[in-house]
């Protein structure tokens, strides 16, 4: 069991890595949501497979669900930002977005 | 039936833009506070005797057959639900003449209440997963009111704050998933029982890690907190309140102690942690604050900085700092909410933020000056108002505990905190009237009177406080003390 | 094993290639593909719920809102992106992918885990005797996402 837990672990934290590099370094706004969605579907791997690998796909499944919800939910939010953005700048350059400093 | 904490908002929340189309502003203003007055009443004056015999763990049924919705009220939920009620009351009455000219009332009420539900949800549940999905309901209804003026800047604030938050709920969630992989469950009660017998502390502490990282992103702590100073003051003044004063608080000190503290138990290193970054938190934002010329951006900043005392409260994990670092945190949440609010009365009036084009303002807003300087002084740690005592208690424990370098490091950053909050009061309300105020009224009544509350509040907790402490604060401070056991023992169903 | 390796290869693949191809339109597609492969992936681990809800939501609807967005948002100018990124970040992400490779297996391997009981009963009876409250939560996550688009769409009253 351990086996197969390992490389959909594996698998789950290279798709982690890839989104946090992307919303790292990525400077159009839809691709950074791309980004954040990646990340995303590394979590759900994660989690799904580590149901399975003890025996509890059930609950896992459950859970992966709500996850999946609650993603749909913040993809909506997110592209209005975006929209919203675009019509004040025109652009969906991140560079634009420098008004505020962190 | 404590699950009314949080499917009444949602239902309010549901029927509203329905009411919206009957009746634009007064129906809308009236149910979203009725339920928030509803909400604050059961915590507060029903809420004490619900727990008299222990913990209350509600098993909900639905047409006479027991379903998974498990609910868990203890000392420290309940310590929780009155601070969400109560500040939660204040920034909503600011709201009805605040967000008048917004538009879209019975929307922003809708996602207002949504936002109480998600808090009032992380609160009260007592599973993991629940923590994150309740989490993730109060910061989408944030991210739209960050955004909800629509200008420039409210959306750049919004999107990166979005940004930023959901790498920290990953971070939750990744979390989450390997305490899941090692225990097999979920639930608080079950998951600490694991915890003991497995004796794993190195994936613990991985796991510890990950929450740390996220929770720390939510709460703002230093080396996390470069969204907070963007997002705060950005929103809509009602919305920077409940942010700085409940959100970041909820969402990352309540969870990371509850976690911490009762599920996984504190252990010497994950307490060194937590008093390194509250300490760190505190210093370094307290200088940025110090740089500040907008008003709100400096009140953003002294959150960070005062979150960094609740946290080292808590971190340092004896019952006296706990007590300490709770109370804090509700005097942290009424002076901020306050102080937000009175900069948002500031903003109506003049339209601006920059603390150099303001000035005299006090002769022409007395109220709103007089409320900003209960707030600020009591932030700032002046007897005898409520933050004094909350600071108070901190550093003495931290004297007691014998860690008297973080107890230097409070009273310096305390003095520093003064400093800055006595520049921003000279700056906007003392000094000679700068002429272009010279047509400024004060504040309108709801936004007026909830500052007044606020402010009062204050001072009367500063008066009570031994009798505050020994109603609400000892007895969350008591199940945090009591660490894992406080879960293992009662939590089961 | 194998079907599942390559399937989750190919996850990875699209989602490197959603990341970093210069066109939006494709990247939105390569996403798609990549959730339709994941969701493969979850039917092969019995879960096939949840296999359903990755394709038809992930890769349907989430694919359908990003493409909406790109429409709405074409007449932009095409953003530049970093030259620096572009080669530097591969490089990163091949190097992590070796450490992970190298690392995972012993560390998970330290992973104690409680023998644990199977699962009884169905999907259903999960969902329904365990994880209730998490459909409350949906709800509440809908209802957040629904008034945050009205609020972020809503028409703006005058009041200058």
């Amino acid at each position: 069991m351990t086996n197969a837990w390992y490389l959909y672990v594996f698998f789950a934290a290279a798709l982690v890595c890839a989104g946090l590099l992307g919303l790292l370094g990525k400077r159009n706004l839809i691709k950074l949501l791309i980004a954040i969605e990646v990340i995303g579907k590394g979590v759900s791997l994660l989690l799904l497979s580590t149901g399975f690998a003890k025996g509890h796909i059930l609950t896992a499944q459950a859970l992966v669900i709500t996850f999946i919800v609650v993603e749909v939910s913040l993809v909506a939010t997110a592209l209005a930002l975006i929209i919203n953005v675009y019509r004040h700048t025109k652009s969906l350059d991140v560079r634009n977005l420098a008004k505020l400093k962190g | 039936m404590i699950i009314l904490f949080v499917a009444l908002p949602l239902v309010v929340a549901a029927v509203l833009p329905l009411v919206g189309k009957v009746s634009r502003r007064v129906l809308p203003d009236l149910l979203a506070n009725a339920t928030l007055v509803f909400l604050l009443v059961y915590a507060a004056v029903t809420g004490r005797a619900l727990i008299a015999g222990g913990p209350l763990l509600q098993q909900v049924t639905w047409l006479g057959e027991a379903v998974g919705i498990r609910l868990a009220l203890d000392g420290f939920s309940l310590f929780m639900l009155v601070a969400v009620s109560l500040v939660g009351l204040a920034a909503s009455l600011f709201a009805i003449d605040y967000m008048e000219h917004y538009g879209g009332k019975a929307n922003y009420h809708a996602l207002y209440l949504i936002m109480i539900a998600g808090m009032n949800g992380l609160i009260l549940v007592n599973d993991l997963f629940g923590v994150y999905l309740f989490l993730e309901v109060a910061a989408i209804a944030s991210y739209a009111l960050v955004a909800f003026g629509l200008g420039h800047d409210e959306l750049e604030a919004a999107f990166k704050y979005l940004a930023l938050s959901v790498v920290g709920s990953s971070f939750v969630l990744a979390g989450i998933a390997v305490i899941f992989g090692m225990t097999g469950s979920l639930e608080f009660g079950a998951v600490a029982a694991a915890l003991r017998e497995l004796d794993a502390g190195a994936v613990v502490a991985i796991a510890s890690a990950l929450f740390l990282m996220g929770f720390g992103l939510k709460a703002a702590l230093v080396p996390f907190h470069a969204w907070l100073p963007d997002a705060h003051p950005s929103a809509p003044a009602p919305i920077s309140a409940v942010l700085s004063g409940l959100l970041i608080k909820v969402s990352g000190v309540y969870a990371m102690t509850r976690i911490f503290l009762n599920v996984f138990g504190l252990t010497p290193a994950l307490s060194a942690v937590l008093m390194v970054l509250g300490a760190v938190s505190i210093v370094v934002a307290a200088f940025l604050a110090l740089g500040q010329k907008d008003m709100k951006r400096m009140l953003a900043y002294s959150s960070i900085s005062q979150v960094g005392y609740v946290v080292l409260g808590i971190g340092l994990g004896t019952p006296l700092g706990i007590a300490g670092g709770l109370f804090h945190l509700f005097n942290h949440a009424l002076a901020k909410g306050l102080l937000f609010l009175t900069s948002g009365s500031v903003q109506h009036a003049t339209g601006t933020r920059d603390l150099d084009e303001m000035g005299g303002l006090a002769k022409r807003m007395p109220i709103t000056a007089a409320a900003n300087l209960v707030g600020a002084l009591s932030i700032a740690g002046v007897p005898p108002l409520n933050g004094f005592w909350s600071k108070l208690i901190i550093i003495i424990a931290l004297v007691q505990a014998g860690e008297p370098v973080f107890a230097v490091i409070a009273v310096l950053a305390s003095v520093l905190t003064l400093w800055y909050y006595l520049l921003m009061q000279r700056k906007a309300f003392f000094g000679p009237l700068n002429e272009k105020w010279a047509a400024v009224k004060e504040a309108p009544f709801w936004m007026t009177a909830s500052t007044v509350l606020l402010a009062l509040l204050c001072l009367g907790i500063g008066i009570l406080f031994a009798s505050t402490v020994a109603t609400w604060v000892q007895p969350a401070a008591d199940v945090l003390a009591d660490g894992v056991q406080a879960v293992t023992g009662s939590w089961g169903f | 094993m194998i079907v599942q390796t390559a399937l989750l290869i190919g996850v990875v693949l699209f989602s490197v290639l959603a990341i970093a191809l210069r066109d939006v339109l494709r990247s939105a597609i390569s996403l798609a593909v990549a959730s339709l492969l994941l969701g493969i992936v979850f039917f092969k681990m019995n879960a096939p719920y949840a296999g359903v809800f990755e394709i038809s939501v992930v890769a349907g609807l989430i694919t359908v809102l990003f493409i909406l967005t790109i429409a709405l948002t074409r007449a932009g100018d095409e953003v530049r992106e970093s030259r620096l990124v572009n080669w530097v970040f591969p490089l990163v992400f091949v190097a992590f992918v070796a450490v992970d490779a190298l690392v995972m297996k012993s560390l998970l391997g330290k992973v104690p885990a409680l023998a644990a009981g199977a699962e009884a009963g169905t999907f259903g009876e999960v969902l329904w005797k365990g994880r209730t409250f998490d459909l409350v939560g949906q709800i509440a996550v809908i209802l957040a996402g629904v008034f945050a688009v009205l609020a972020l769409f809503r028409k703006r009253e005058k009041h200058d």
